[in-house]
């Protein structure tokens, strides 16, 4: 060892360099805005796109839009979503889910069963808190599937924005899905004889 | 007919060549472009067409282009000729079917997410084909839905107008049920008259249509076609045996499809003789009993007085200890069986197996016994052939059927439709013997409506009038002089006279259905109930044997006497020995040879035979005493046979009564232990159809509840009586079976019976003819005065025993209405109406009834369904018992009927 590297040591050793080098990264870190993010106290913004906990919608005047056509169920790669279908008797020509699920835990969150859905009954909310100590409440059924959509609706909505397949702004009753519907303007109101028994029932 | 005539071997067609695609193909004058173009494999789109009816013409898809025409020619009303040069493909086709396609999208609704038809639809498989994005001048029908019919809803906005279910309807099934009616500007599919639809209900118009215009009410929006697992299976109701596809999701029964579908379009004509795939309403509409709450889920034991449910092993262990005790205190004489021709050949084979070699009795018997074992027994003892002489492509392919007291299309509907091809196609001459206008009488040739209970009386008027016109086939007759010689002297005692007084059918008539049967080519007897459910079956069969042998119809083929079962498997269940007289094959028990073959098989003693007993028998021993114990598989007797056989004191009287169904039935109520059994579309074996055919059935769902296959039960009690038998499956009970009766399981096609009347004719023939051939007018003139109407039972279209009674779907279409079917005219000169009550008064007793105007009924009948019980109409029929058979007649009566 040289003299000067040996001065130089001593020096070190004196005035606790090294302490100083690494009190300078903590010191640094007192100015810096924090990396960690205090969830659950903190929560972050998530982008409309993002593949959340699926929700059923209705449309605004609290009708149910799903028509049970089980397009999901066969869309849906990892088979977590389960439709039975019935007849509405007391409208001419109405379909609905009689039952509806959803195995969460399934799920892959691939947003294929959105896509699917002719009428847009299906969004994906920003909702991903949902665990639980019983796994078997991640079956999530058809009441809890709409306590989610409207719970979230906004947010569902937007995504539905985002991906393109409602326009922002117009009602969602202009997307309603009537049997029969017509091929030219998907958004023209109901066929007359079907238009007063809607209205009958909403009323 | 005039397109297909090479499907006609009446009519012969001049060969012809042409081109097609630049590939020479020779085909006959005269027959339909597309069909020479899809018998060379070639796929070309047809919406509205199906080989088993005349093209029709409308959907526009079948585009060909022809040399010499400018612009393409639908190819499957164009006509083949000589020299055609076709050509099939290319790119100006494409976009002429591509406008065909956004012509029935302009005006379809696209509502294909709600549609059941989605994923089975052929007008979204040929937008897709085309690829048809998007449509110009789209508009809407907006028609209503017609909801008026009992099982089928018309969505006429989805319909395409390619007119498959009208012509399947008119011109394979001969209903004519359906029509187009202009409405609104469309074309649109209506029943008749638009009224509501009203007819057979067979749902073959559901099975064609290409798209989801026409839908099925009991399954409408509870599925996508993608979801259900499609089994294919045999029919459980009628001796028809159809194959169908039961389709289940999960543990319910959703549908059931036929083979005939749209899809399945491409054909030739001749291959509908062996069944054109579809079913009827009993196979399409009646499934619902299977997934039915009122299914027993578990095994029942009675404690106090109360069936209770009990654990499995209880249950069994309660049977096997109680039967071993029976057994042991009062000898397995003690012990009878019952059994439903319900099960499957497997089952009926262990049924006989376990009576026989475990507990070691011969009183057994199954529902064959209510009839069917007439005809068997008539025709081994005759021509030594125990089973229906025909086929349904000998049915179809016939020149002269005579059919017998058979209401076809309500019994068998699937025969009946072979029937009617005979009719359509082959221009057959039928000839209907019987006492009520069924539809098939309406459509046969010469319909014969006799007297009630003058069938028989008829069929002797026939075999005098064929030797008296001297049609009979002296080839045949030589062989046996001497039997000719008697039946000649037999039948010159009867007089014409009082044949036409007794059948009230005029003589030239009489004669001319004689010369009809006696000079057809191919001539077909076909007897149904109205021959072997009423008294003197046995013998009745045996005249019409008569005449089938000396107008040469013996063994000659394409002819026979042939009948047909009401029960799916009532000809295995004779074939597997669950009779008293027959062992397994129909060998007699009484056979020394073959009782050594099977005792040497099973390795047991067999029960003597004269211990057997039969039904009625066996009832009677119950109520003596004799029979402590008694062991039903499926049979109701109680729910079945009139009071007088005092069915209720019969198994009252029982030590133990065990009950083996699906339904807690009248009869299990009375039972000790009721043991829950799977249907037909919870296990696996085979059935064996009224043709002999053998065809398997196949599990579509796991047992209801605790329920087990029937063999599992049976398995189960004959191992703790101490016969070890170690079925693991339906399968190994087969093998035993095909080493048993080699040649049975024939791959399904039964062998061609070959009929010989040389033993018959040859011993003890003369001494049972003169006895056949006794004039019995005088009797029945008296009973006709003293009580004028004929009351019979029987069987409607849309039921099936009293298992469809079972059914919410059947019940809808065809309720208990509780009331008495008659003449108008005689509801006229008794001045009632509709609903008014009558008092039916019989040698049994008497019932207050309601009545109903039939237009079947001829003056002087009256018919209650067999399938209800409520109001009692049964109790009042006389039973009598075959001398030769046991077989217990008690379907018809002669009544007094009065207003109340």
């Amino acid at each position: 060892m040289s003299v000067g590297a040996f001065t130089k040591r001593v020096w070190q050793a004196a005035l606790f360099t090294e302490i100083w080098d690494a009190m300078k990264v903590t010191f640094k870190h007192m100015f810096h805005r924090p990396i960690t993010f205090q969830y659950p106290r903190e929560q972050r913004t998530i982008p409309d796109t993002h593949r959340g906990a699926l929700g059923l919608l209705r449309y605004d005047d609290g009708q149910e839009r799903c028509v049970g056509c089980d397009l999901c169920e066969a869309a849906c790669p990892s088979h977590c979503i389960k439709v039975i279908s019935s007849e509405d008797k007391s409208l001419p020509l109405q379909r609905f889910a009689s039952e509806f699920y959803i195995d969460i835990t399934k799920c892959v969150f691939c947003g294929y069963c959105v896509e699917a859905c002719p009428v847009n009954a299906l969004a994906m909310t920003k909702m991903y808190e949902y665990s639980t100590h019983d796994k078997r409440t991640l079956l999530f059924d058809k009441k809890r599937l709409y306590d989610i959509g409207e719970r979230h609706l906004t947010d569902a909505k937007k995504y539905l924005y985002a991906h393109g397949q409602e326009k922002e702004g117009q009602e969602s009753r202009e997307y309603r899905y009537f049997f029969p519907q017509s091929v030219i303007k998907p958004t023209q109101p109901p066929p007359k004889h079907l238009m007063k028994q809607v209205d009958e029932k909403s009323a | 007919m005039g397109l297909k005539p090479a499907t006609n071997p009446e009519v012969e067609a001049k060969p012809i060549e042409l081109t097609i695609d630049g590939r020479s193909v020779s085909a006959s004058d005269g027959v339909s472009l597309y069909d020479v173009i899809s018998s060379t494999g070639k796929i070309v789109p047809a919406m509205c067409y199906h080989y088993t009816f005349d093209p029709f013409g409308s959907c526009g898809m079948c585009l060909v282009m022809v040399e010499g025409k400018k612009a393409p020619v639908r190819s499957c009303t164009a006509k083949a000729a000589a020299g055609m040069i076709v050509r099939t493909e290319g790119d100006d086709l494409f976009q002429a079917r591509k406008k065909a396609v956004e012509k029935h999208l302009s005006v379809h609704p696209l509502d294909c997410p709600v549609c059941d038809a989605d994923g089975h639809c052929e007008l979204q498989d040929m937008a897709f084909q085309h690829q048809v994005t998007n449509l110009a001048n789209a508009k809407q029908k907006l028609i209503p839905e017609d909801t008026r019919s009992l099982v089928l809803d018309f969505n006429m906005n989805r319909c395409i107008a390619c007119g498959e279910c009208i012509n399947v309807c008119k011109d394979v099934l001969m209903i004519d049920a359906l029509q187009f009616m202009k409405k609104g500007g469309f074309n649109q599919v209506v029943a008749k008259g638009d009224q509501p639809l009203s007819c057979e209900f067979c749902g073959d118009c559901l099975a064609v249509c290409p798209v989801g215009a026409i839908t099925n009410k009991f399954s409408k929006y509870l599925y996508k076609p993608w979801q259900l697992k499609k089994t294919t299976t045999t029919c459980n109701y009628c001796g028809d045996g159809c194959q169908m596809h039961v389709e289940t999701k999960d543990r319910e029964v959703v549908r059931v499809t036929s083979p005939l579908s749209w899809k399945n379009k491409w054909g030739d004509r001749s291959e509908t003789a062996k069944g054109h795939g579809g079913i009827c309403v009993r196979g399409r509409f009646g499934f619902e009993y299977i997934d039915s709450t009122a299914r027993l889920q578990q095994p029942l034991m009675r404690r106090d007085g109360k069936l209770v449910e009990a654990p499995w092993l209880e249950a069994v262990h309660s049977v096997v200890d109680r039967l071993a005790d029976i057994k042991a205190k009062h000898g397995p004489d003690a012990i009878a069986g019952l059994i439903t021709a319900r099960c499957t050949n497997e089952e009926l084979y262990l049924f006989q197996k376990l009576m026989r070699v475990a507990i070691g009795t011969n009183q057994l018997d199954s529902s064959a016994r209510y009839g069917h074992i007439n005809f068997v027994r008539a025709a081994q003892q005759a021509v030594g052939v125990g089973r229906a002489m025909n086929d349904w492509e000998d049915l179809t392919k016939a020149k002269a059927i005579l059919l017998v007291g058979s209401n076809l299309t309500e019994t068998n509907p699937l025969t009946s439709v072979r029937v009617k091809d005979a009719i359509r196609i082959y221009k057959a001459q039928v000839i209907v013997v019987d006492s009520a206008q069924t539809n098939i009488a309406r459509l046969a040739s010469h319909p014969m409506m006799v007297k009630p209970g003058s069938e028989g009386v008829f069929v002797q008027g026939l075999v005098k009038s064929v030797i008296e016109q001297d049609l009979i086939d002296t080839e045949a007759t030589a062989k046996y002089p001497k039997a000719f010689a008697v039946l000649q002297e037999a039948v010159a005692k009867l007089s014409f006279e009082s044949i036409t007084a007794a059948t009230g059918i005029a003589l030239d008539q009489i004669h001319e259905a004689a010369s009809i049967f006696a000079e057809a080519p191919r001539a077909i007897i076909l007897c149904a109930e109205g021959v072997v459910r009423r008294p003197a079956g046995y013998e009745k069969i045996l005249s019409l044997m008569d005449l089938a042998w000396i107008t040469g119809k013996l063994g000659r083929p394409g002819c026979g006497v042939t009948t047909v079962t009401e029960e799916i498997n009532e000809q295995g269940a004779v074939d597997m020995g669950a009779a008293p007289e027959f062992l397994p094959g129909q060998a007699p028990i009484t056979d020394a040879a073959a009782r050594d073959r099977f005792a040497k098989a099973w390795g047991a003693e067999l029960p003597a035979p004269e211990k057997g007993a039969t039904l009625t028998e066996i009832l009677k021993r119950c109520r003596n005493g004799q029979i402590k114990a008694l062991y039903i598989v499926g049979e109701n007797p109680l729910a079945t046979l009139p009071k007088s056989m005092d069915v209720q004191a019969a198994l009252k009287g029982l030590d133990l009564l065990v009950c083996q169904d699906l339904f807690l039935t009248e009869t299990a109520r009375f039972a000790h232990v009721v043991l829950p059994a799977c249907s037909y579309a919870e296990k696996e074996g085979t059935f064996t159809n009224l043709e002999g055919k053998v065809l398997r059935i196949r599990q579509a769902m796991d047992p209801v509840g605790e329920s087990l296959p029937d063999w599992h039960i049976m398995t189960a009690i004959a191992s703790g009586l101490g016969c070890q038998l170690d079925y693991e499956s339906p399968h190994d009970i087969q093998r035993e079976i095909m080493k048993l009766l080699p040649g049975y399981y024939n791959l399904g096609q039964p062998r061609k019976p070959a009929p010989d009347p040389n033993k018959y004719l040859s011993n003890g023939y003369s001494a049972e003819v003169k006895a056949r051939y006794q004039p019995q007018m005088e009797a029945m003139a008296a009973t006709q005065a003293a009580k004028p109407f004929a009351l019979a039972l029987g069987q409607l279209l849309y039921h099936s025993g009293k298992l469809s009674t079972q059914a919410p779907g059947l019940i809808t279409i065809a309720p208990n209405t509780g009331r008495l079917h008659m003449n108008a005219k005689d509801m006229e000169r008794l001045g009632l109406t509709d609903g008014t009550k009558v008092r039916v008064t019989t040698a049994q007793g008497k019932l207050d009834v309601g009545v109903q105007a039939d237009l079947a009924m001829l003056p002087g009948s009256c018919f209650f369904p067999e399938h209800f019980n409520e109001p009692p109409v049964k109790d009042l029929m006389a039973v009598e018992i075959d001398r030769h058979t046991g077989v217990p007649y008690f379907k018809f009566t002669s009544a007094t009927i009065q207003k109340v």
